[in-house]
């Protein structure tokens, strides 16, 4: 008899074990789901979160409080179902109160169904074009940590109507992806709020490999700016047709592409004179933050560190990434270490830190998300092989945009 | 404006021209493999994939051309080609038609993701100074030394093609095959070798084409389906088993593309949507294609 009691102990206390494998994990860790895109079209920014996150727990010390991190990587490989199961897998079965991640606007809006059903807190280190903010901003549990479309519009008119003066032509070429079809809109906006006339927009497919009926087209309107509305691929395509049809474009202006060392390396020569927009670049000089000074050094001696980790300079989703996930394993700390996102969600609204992008503080966006830090872009140009900073003031590298080299 | 609309012309048949080059590069290899074997070979795009990381790895590291490293691109690409044949290709030959798409089409996502794992995805290229130059036909009609280099080789490799084709005791055998394979057996050449040879000889025009691509097109990993599927599209246009009718196939489909993102506005959008309007309507009409004797019972 007792020993048949016994038998149903231990039977129960397996099935327990089984069935709720989360629990005896709970107490001493805290997880924190990061579904990335580590495989597919999206892998270059997959990986690279994926190192600022890990980088941002290890600096951190592995731990908050005596309860260890655990991050919950999976692979959303660029699939828009697959992300769908990711976030699935990391709400509904591992049940985790944060996430951090995906990058790509396309991912995200995937996951954000699975998502509104447990709202856990949500920390979103991308997501440049505005959907997300369309159909989730005004949620008091997502925090978007990285510039959307217009907030690189914004900084991009400005700059070129103080540097260029007012009532210069401007063409754009977008492509017919959510990408280039969400950046449209704004830019049209702010640069015709700046004063410049718009005289050509084009269209242009995702992945062709002919752009040169596109660029005729532009040839015989002489703008004085070209703004190109595409991804990496296409920025590509496009840099080096642009060049090899020695476009009579004096200003050549592309989005995020600019910054990247994969577009630099294939574009060459073509690169010169392209201005760009970015969270980080090197050359900017942040100093440490006073509170955090570990977690957040200066610009310089982060850069070493991280280069001495990876053995690559970090570009601008490894720092987003970092910046991010540090800032929420403080707020969990300053919450008391419990495993509530409200609470967790409060300090994460209350923290205010300087960082190596910029000053992290959640505001409301003007497009409406509630919780939006990092809305200050960098803007730059391809001048002899570097980058030269054009804004913001404080690490402002040259006050002169240059002509591309092929129209001086 | 007569002047305007004659170098509109002239720019269109410019790009037109060296556009069907491109895309003759991209078919050939494909072409040639199913004239031959039946065999659609869905990892053909990948294999083009490879041959451009072959060009950028030899022109980033060992600094050299991609003009000059194309032989041993090609001659890799060759082995490359004999092995997949050998150790998977060969082994389905007699089974239904779903077995051999799903095997070459596994294949190519292999080949795929090896590349990911391998290379990661971020876009690279080479940057010889060829791909930078162009020259002016008058003072709006550009063309770019790049890809005219692309057209001459394609001329090039379709002339060596048809010639070892016609005149080469081998290349007579493998036209024996693609006519026709029992009849082929029976003179006593060895069907089986013919279909190695030409999975290598196609591997070898596919990787030969990745060479060239490398300084055209940024290298992805990614990069060998939208190749495989204006392949496919231009081989049903042109005949599956002709190699001439690819050839007309490329340039049918480029000088739809370019006239049309040209002179349509935001035309550049409709222009794969030409591809595949074309391919239909090219089934529908005439199954075989423009010179092919393939059909709807193949």
């Amino acid at each position: 008899m007792n020993f048949a009691r016994s038998s149903y102990l231990l039977a129960a206390c397996m099935l327990a074990a089984v069935a709720f494998p989360a629990l005896g994990q709970a107490q001493d860790t805290i997880r924190i789901g990061a579904p990335l895109a580590l495989s597919g079209k999206f892998v270059s920014y997959g990986a690279a979160a994926k190192r600022g996150v890990e980088m941002a727990v290890d600096i951190y010390g592995g731990k908050v409080g005596n309860k260890k991190i655990e991050i919950l990587f999976r692979d959303t490989q660029s699939d828009a179902q697959a992300a769908v199961n990711s976030f699935t897998q990391l709400l509904a079965e591992e049940k985790v109160n944060y996430l951090i991640g995906p990058i790509a606007t396309p991912m995200a809006m995937a996951g954000l169904p699975a998502w509104r059903r447990t709202k856990a807190l949500w920390v979103v280190p991308g997501a440049t074009t505005p959907l997300l903010e369309e159909e989730a901003g005004k949620e008091p549990m997502l925090f978007h940590t990285f510039p959307y479309a217009y907030h690189y519009h914004i900084s991009l008119a400005r700059i070129l109507r103080e540097r260029l003066g007012t009532g210069k032509t401007l063409a754009i070429i977008y492509s017919d992806d959510s990408y280039g079809r969400e950046h449209l809109p704004y830019a049209q906006k702010y640069f015709t709020q700046e004063g410049f006339k718009i005289v050509a927009e084009e269209l242009v497919r995702a992945g062709a490999t002919d752009l040169n009926p596109v660029l005729a087209k532009i040839r015989r309107v002489h703008p004085d700016i070209l703004l190109g509305l595409v991804q990496t691929t296409d920025g590509i395509q496009l840099t080096k047709q642009i060049y090899v049809q020695r476009l009579n474009v004096p200003y050549l202006i592309g989005t995020a592409y600019p910054q990247l060392k994969q577009w630099q390396d294939a574009t060459a020569e073509a690169q010169e004179g392209w201005v760009g927009v970015t969270t980080y670049i090197p050359g900017l000089k942040a100093t440490a933050d006073p509170k955090y000074p570990k977690l957040f050094p200066n610009s310089d001696a982060w850069i070493a560190e991280f280069t001495k980790r990876y053995n690559r300079v970090p570009e601008f989703i490894d720092v987003g990434a970092y910046v991010s996930t540090c800032m929420l394993l403080i707020a969990i700390e300053n919450a008391g270490v419990l495993d509530d996102k409200e609470k967790v969600a409060a300090e994460l609204k209350k923290l205010d830190v300087q960082t190596m992008i910029g000053r992290g503080k959640f505001v409301a966006s003007i497009g409406g998300t509630l919780n939006q830090a990092f809305s200050d872009v960098v803007v730059h140009q391809r001048v002899k092989g570097t980058d030269a900073i054009l804004f913001p003031k404080e690490f402002q590298t040259t006050d002169k945009i240059e002509p591309a080299t092929y129209a001086k | 404006m007569a002047s305007s609309m004659a170098s509109l012309l002239l720019q269109i048949l410019v790009d037109a021209l060296l556009l069907g080059g491109v895309y003759t590069l991209m078919a050939v290899g494909l072409s040639l493999s199913f004239g031959v074997t039946r065999i659609i070979n869905f990892a053909h795009g990948d294999v083009v994939m490879y041959g451009s990381y072959a060009a950028f790895f030899a022109f980033s590291g060992l600094n050299i051309d991609p003009l000059l490293s194309l032989p041993a691109v090609a001659i890799l690409g060759a082995v490359g080609g004999y092995l997949l044949f050998k150790f998977s290709i060969d082994r389905i030959l007699e089974d239904v038609s779903i077995n051999q798409v799903l095997l070459t089409f596994g294949l190519g996502l292999i080949l795929q993701n090896v590349a990911v794992i391998l290379w990661t995805g971020d876009e690279r290229s080479t940057t010889p100074f060829y791909a930078f130059q162009s020259w002016f036909l008058s003072d709006d009609v550009v063309v770019a030394n790049g890809r005219l280099i692309a057209f001459g080789l394609a001329a090039a490799f379709m002339a060596l093609l048809l010639a070892w084709l016609r005149w080469s005791e081998l290349g007579r055998a493998t036209r024996a095959v693609s006519q026709n394979r029992a009849a082929a057996s029976l003179m006593g050449i060895n069907v089986r070798a013919i279909y190695g040879l030409s999975f290598a000889l196609s591997s070898a025009f596919g990787a030969a084409t990745g060479a060239i691509m490398s300084f055209l097109l940024p290298i992805t990993p990614f990069m060998g389906f939208p190749i495989l599927v204006k392949a496919f599209a231009i081989i049903i246009l042109g005949g599956l088993d002709s190699i001439l009718g690819t050839v007309i196939g490329a340039f049918f489909l480029a000088i739809a593309e370019t006239a049309i993102a040209y002179l349509v506005p935001q035309g550049i959008g409709w222009a794969e949507g030409v591809a595949f309007f074309l391919l239909v309507l090219m089934l529908i009409v005439r199954p075989a294609g423009i010179l092919g004797t393939v059909g709807r019972d193949a």
